[in-house]
């Protein structure tokens, strides 16, 4: 049985349920504080929770239906490790430009997510789906290794660029520093909401959805810079996450059926539950000892990989 | 500028050295119907393909509904032309209905997937069907794309492989249907019997058209041998 508007209502509520909850919850305990001083000083990184959540969920789902994989995710197939490359040679190199000027970071982390969603169509495009898997892990492993390697040569940004590799960067959330790349995710999510119907087309396959009347060239060109934009974004405030963008779509695929104009908003609404219980468990598990919300995802998430590998393998 | 909805004129296509389509003819009319017939591996797939604008690299003259389909924009194309490929794929498995959402013309879904007996599945994933359930509701959904049949151009690869007979009637009547409204229907098909009640006949050997005309004069004994190994349909 499918699901429909109803519970797509009662998701969004739910989520408001939760956002509330994690207003609420702190590695010092539970309360909104006196005059809800807690509160505000958490609503930054919940926010940034769900704006990045949201994000990274539709930009999967996108990245699963752009190349007809189950396994396409951003954070596996290398856009986020892109993205985060692009931020460390900003803050490695030039990191009085990057703090002086608003839109320098998540100027660098579209360039970095953009340069490797690019080779990831040129080189896994074509072929089963573990092609793309590979040379996106590949990829993955190439940015980590420039990540690192600028963070030896930079002390100064070592430590931020070391956080933002293990996903930790919900932490740091101002205001100042997630009204930018939230912005960004809503953009991109919107946009990306409009690629739903040629996203459908395409499960039919290249040929019969160009066919049928699919632009496939204009389609690649938005779903890309699309998906890096809200990777670029989304990697800005949380840093490098992987999981979400392969979880929220198959749940949403599993709930509300395989149509993209379902697909799309439920998994940006399942992203940004996913990525906002995962850093609320992190912070209220073990009181005194926060978890990042990356490890808590790959707690769930790696599982459900292993899961999909072998289904899709069969 | 003529009325013709399909011309080609020194049609030819190659890949890796191989000629697939060689100087490939013909015109086709409103209306007309026409079985495009040869052994495995004449060029059958690789026209359809060519005439859907999927293959830009073609040569020589091609225009599909007044368009010529390797440059026009594939909205445009497929405005009034349908392209049923033989082996139909969908990722996600969708059940029937699904499938059906992505319909031009719901109402049209409807009344195919209705007589091509597919009512009753709706509700089932594309998995759990049979290859011939699964081949009639993508038929269906070809179907029910088209807006307005008069002029339009349907390109049908093997559209009855894996049917039933039942269904398989259902597709002949389709295709005679739709050249009465005024649709030119080319349809590629290994099955003897229904090429030979098509009033035109195109045969391909090796990319090049060795035949066209009525099937009484196209099967002769030495193609249907060549085609089919056997007597003439």
């Amino acid at each position: 049985m499918r699901l429909g508007r109803g519970a797509l209502v009662g998701g969004l509520a739910l989520l408001l349920l939760l956002s509330a909850g994690a207003l609420a919850c702190g590695s010092s305990g539970l309360g909104f504080g006196e005059g809800g001083g807690l509160a505000w000083l958490r609503l930054p990184r919940v926010l940034a929770a769900l704006a990045a959540g949201g994000a990274l969920g539709i930009g999967g789902a996108t990245q699963q239906g752009l190349f007809r994989n189950p396994l396409a995710d951003p954070g596996l197939t290398g856009v986020f490790g892109g993205a985060l490359l692009g931020l460390a040679l900003m803050l490695g190199f030039a990191p009085a430009f990057a703090w002086g000027h608003a839109w320098a970071l998540p100027a660098a982390a579209f360039g970095g997510a953009l340069g490797v969603s690019s080779l990831l169509v040129v080189i896994g495009r074509d072929g089963p789906p573990h092609r793309l898997l590979l040379t996106g892990l590949g990829l993955n492993a190439f940015a980590a290794a420039g990540t690192l390697l600028i963070a030896n040569l930079a002390p100064e940004s070592r430590e931020l660029l070391l956080n933002g590799s293990f996903g930790d960067w919900l932490g740091m959330a101002s205001p100042e520093l997630i009204v930018r790349p939230a912005l960004l995710c809503l953009l991109a999510g919107g946009l990306l909401w409009t690629l739903a119907r040629p996203l459908d087309l395409l499960a039919l396959g290249e040929e019969a959805a160009q066919a049928a009347g699919c632009d496939l060239r204009r389609l690649r060109r938005r779903a890309i810079l699309l998906t890096a934009l809200a990777a670029a974004a989304a990697t800005c405030l949380v840093g490098q996450m992987a999981f979400v963008g392969l979880l929220a779509p198959h749940l949403a695929r599993a709930l509300f059926g395989p149509r993209h104009r379902w697909v799309l908003p439920v998994s940006a609404l399942l992203g940004a539950l996913l990525l906002l219980l995962a850093d609320t468990a992190g912070r209220a598990a073990i009181p005194g000892t926060p978890l990042s919300a990356a490890a808590v995802m790959a707690l769930l998430g790696a599982p459900l990989f292993i899961w999909i590998a072998r289904r899709s393998h069969g | 500028m003529d009325d013709a909805t399909l011309r080609l004129e020194r049609v030819a296509f190659e890949v890796a050295g191989h000629r697939l389509l060689d100087g490939v003819g013909g015109t086709m009319w409103p209306g007309e119907q026409v079985a495009l017939v040869g052994a495995n591996g004449a060029g059958k797939t690789t026209l359809l393909r060519a005439v859907a604008g999927l293959l830009p690299t073609t040569t020589g003259v091609l225009s599909a509904t007044g368009l010529d389909p390797r440059t026009a924009s594939p909205a445009d194309s497929a405005r009034r032309r349908v392209y049923a490929p033989q082996h139909p794929d969908c990722a996600w498995n969708p059940t029937v209905a699904e499938l059906g959402e992505l319909a031009a013309q719901p109402a049209a879904w409807l009344h195919w997937s209705e007589r091509l007996a597919l009512t009753d599945l709706a509700a089932r994933p594309l998995a759990t069907l049979s290859g011939g359930e699964r081949k009639a509701a993508h038929l269906a959904l070809s179907f029910a794309t088209l807006t307005e049949p008069y002029g339009a151009l349907l390109l049908l690869d093997e559209p009855t492989a894996a049917l039933d007979r039942r269904r398989q009637e259902i597709v002949h009547q389709a295709v005679r249907a739709f050249a009465q409204a005024g649709a030119t229907v080319l349809v590629a098909t290994h099955d003897a019997d229904w090429a030979s009640s098509f009033p035109r006949v195109l045969a391909l050997e090796e990319g090049r058209v060795i035949a066209d005309g009525p099937p009484a004069t196209v099967f002769n004994a030495e193609l249907v041998r060549a085609i089919w190994g056997g007597p003439a349909p």
